[in-house]
């Protein structure tokens, strides 16, 4: 593993002379608040911000992108032939993701690579960006990640780790993939780990907000489902999407079809489980016909089913967005202590 | 403040103990900066559960719509006027409600507490206009021009109100919390989620999301109390007041028609009178 | 209706509403006239058009 040290005066140069191999995506102000973008040649990644109001999920899962195209127009030689959409797959680099929303990645990839299925649009997205982290040094008051198995020096998903060490950065290259972009660069002098190991303590120690995960895998999952507290916790619940639009680890799509006359694309679009369009069947049953059932949808995927499934902990990185987002405030950290505390009536 | 909450609290434990109502709908404090949730009370062991101060954004009429049991309701101006819609419109019936009226003095902006939130600083009924007891006396009411910002879009030419709309959704993600906030937004299968026909492209079109808007603002002419739910809402920050006020600014206009101020009266663009102005048919 | 599309950058004239009963032909007549005048005067609607994906 190698540790480069970057002069901030060297940084900006640097990163505008990947320009030429990588498309940059980067923090940038955005109305109110931070977003990822696309960065303009010579634009400089925007470091002055705690996260992004949207995940950086939607630069490997766009919210809308379309899969096929396809013409009904008989005069056309390739007719009634679905064809896959020519899309820009060039090297893409991300610089400036936080552990967290890195780790939410590799959550998402589970579902989009597996051995049975390789979602093709996903993958070829992921597989074309290298993932530039950013330590985080100053956690939000409603950060979790330490207690949902990340962290704000997590590694997992990432390429490189940066941090911000004085008048300058230190790189970490995790993969080989990181490894080049930091050559592409002109990134070489030789940098310290110990930067890391002292910066993370001190940024764990800040993180004040936590979750209790230890005994979810343990409920046998109809106690859960059954469990009394659901009304109380779902009662202001809007049936919106902000929290799944705004959750780095939120996955379901939806597929449609658009057509202007004889032509027609494919398009998927991000879905929500908030929703009752969401699971409605044809014949207009609606199994998760209230919004209870909703909400316990999608706690109990996060908190339950993802855990039970993979083994791998729960479905969330602890970023908070959907904590602040909530126009009612429903708080997944209550949701979840709730969950885990829970005391199943005996068996009669 | 405090007085508020403890009068809620007293109400709402006489209520659910003497079996006027099975349940008090209001809010509980909030677990980030800013912000409530509204709960519903059932047992007097969670009366303390109960708050009121100026993060009471969501208008509470919106939990109404459909309920078959009897409640207690606590309603600020806006949410009073939201309940007698849904009088109107038979979503609940007046016996079913008690309803404890909270003369208010405008909610602030979650992202900053020490600002009124937009629609709050144009209020002209901060008192209930229904109610079955109020939590303290009626504060002053204001009178100040309510539709200045409509009046600075009607300035503009016809292109830079296409873009000044254009702007103002670009960074709408459609995840719905405005009508989902909005009391008026009950139909059972909104427009966006029809597909026989489908009315509109589920992407991110900015003509689909404009589509979606437009739409919905005119569901609400005639019905819209600009209680500001949908604007405080919106995760992205988007006023899409902009849209409905231009509707409600018209209605007062045309129909001197202010909505849900009795349980009575019919919306403009529900009922038909002889003298209802007609310049824009040929 | 009219009022709000105008408001959200639709050009005045471009959206018309009329009534006209079956019998009022030569109303109908005059109006399509002066409804196809004006719209020609404004051109090809350029807002609110989709477009091809």
């Amino acid at each position: 593993m190698k540790v480069i040290k970057i002069d901030k005066a060297k940084w900006a140069s640097g990163v505008s002379s990947l320009q030429g191999t990588y498309k940059i995506i980067g923090p940038a102000v955005d109305g109110d608040a931070h977003n990822f973008k696309e960065l303009a040649k010579g634009e400089e990644p925007d470091f002055n911000f705690l996260n992004t109001k949207l995940s950086p999920k939607s630069i490997v899962f766009p919210q809308s992108e379309k899969m096929l195209e396809y013409s009904v127009d008989e005069n056309k030689e390739d007719h009634h032939i679905m064809k896959e959409v020519k899309k820009d797959y060039s090297p893409r680099a991300v610089v400036g993701i936080r552990p967290c929303d890195a780790k939410a990645i590799n959550l998402v990839k589970m579902n989009f690579d597996t051995d049975d299925y390789k979602d093709p649009y996903w993958l070829k997205l992921y597989e074309a960006t290298t993932f530039v982290g950013l330590a985080c040094d100053k956690p939000c008051d409603s950060c979790f990640c330490t207690s949902t198995g990340c962290g704000p020096y997590n590694e997992e998903g990432l390429d490189i780790l940066l941090k911000e060490d004085g008048a300058s950065y230190v790189a970490k290259a995790l993969t080989e993939k990181g490894e080049t972009l930091l050559g592409a660069a002109g990134f070489s002098d030789a940098g310290d780990e110990a930067a890391f190991e002292a910066g993370k303590k001190d940024a764990e120690a800040k993180i004040t907000s936590s979750v209790q995960t230890d005994k979810l895998k343990d409920f046998s999952t109809l106690d859960l489902y059954n469990a009394d507290f659901w009304e109380d916790l779902s009662f202001a619940c809007l049936n919106c999407g902000t929290c799944t639009f705004a959750c780095p680890t939120c996955w379901c799509f939806d597929i449609q079809d658009e057509v202007k006359g004889k032509d027609g694309v494919r398009v998927r679009n991000w879905d929500s489980c908030m929703f009752p369009l969401f699971t409605m069947h044809t014949t207009g049953h609606n199994p998760r016909g209230t919004k209870e059932h909703r909400v316990r949808q999608r706690f109990m995927h996060k908190l339950k089913y993802f855990v039970d499934k993979y083994e791998k902990g729960i479905m969330c990185v602890g970023c908070g967005r959907c904590v602040n987002q909530c126009p009612v405030n429903i708080d997944i950290r209550k949701v979840c202590d709730v969950m885990n505390n829970h005391v199943p009536e005996p068996v009669k | 403040m405090e007085a508020y909450t403890e009068k809620i609290r007293e109400i709402s434990e006489r209520l659910l103990k003497d079996g006027t109502v099975e349940a008090v709908i209001g809010y509980r404090k909030g677990s980030v900066e800013n912000s409530n949730e509204p709960c519903i009370v059932r047992s007097s062991e969670k009366i303390n559960d109960l708050v009121w101060d100026s993060n009471c954004r969501i208008n509470l009429a919106n939990y109404l719509t459909n309920r078959k049991d009897k409640v207690a309701i606590i309603a600020k101006g806006c949410d009073s006027r939201n309940i007698n819609t849904q009088i109107i419109e038979n979503k609940i019936k007046r016996d079913q409600l008690f309803i404890i009226g909270v003369p208010c003095s405008g909610m602030t902006k979650k992202e900053d507490s020490s600002d009124l939130q937009e629609n709050c600083k144009v209020c002209h009924h901060k008192n209930p206009v229904v109610y079955d007891e109020l939590v303290a006396a009626e504060v002053e009411e204001t009178k100040v021009d309510r539709y200045e910002d409509v009046k600075k879009i009607e300035a503009m030419g016809v292109e830079e109100k296409w873009e000044f709309f254009k702007d103002l959704l670009e960074p709408c993600t459609r995840c719905y919390a405005c009508k989902n906030a909005c009391p008026l937004c009950y139909c059972p299968t909104c427009f966006v989620d029809e597909s026989k026909p489908q009315w509109v492209g589920k992407g991110m079109d900015p003509i689909d999301v404009r589509t979606y808007h437009f739409l919905r603002a005119y569901h609400c002419a005639g019905r819209c109390t600009d209680c500001g739910a949908c604007e405080s809402a919106c995760p992205q920050g988007i006023n899409m007041r902009h849209f409905t006020k231009k509707l409600e600014k018209e209605c007062f206009d045309q129909f001197a028609w202010e909505a849900g101020l009795n349980s009575e009266e019919r919306p403009p663009l529900d009922t038909f009178k002889l003298d209802d102005p007609q310049t824009f048919i040929k | 209706m009219k009022e709000l599309m105008e408001h959200m950058g639709i050009e005045p004239g471009r959206l018309q509403f009329s009534w006209i009963s079956s019998a009022e032909s030569t109303k109908f007549v005059d109006v399509v006239k002066d409804v196809t005048e004006k719209v020609k005067a404004l051109g090809p609607n350029k807002n609110f058009v989709k477009e091809a994906s």
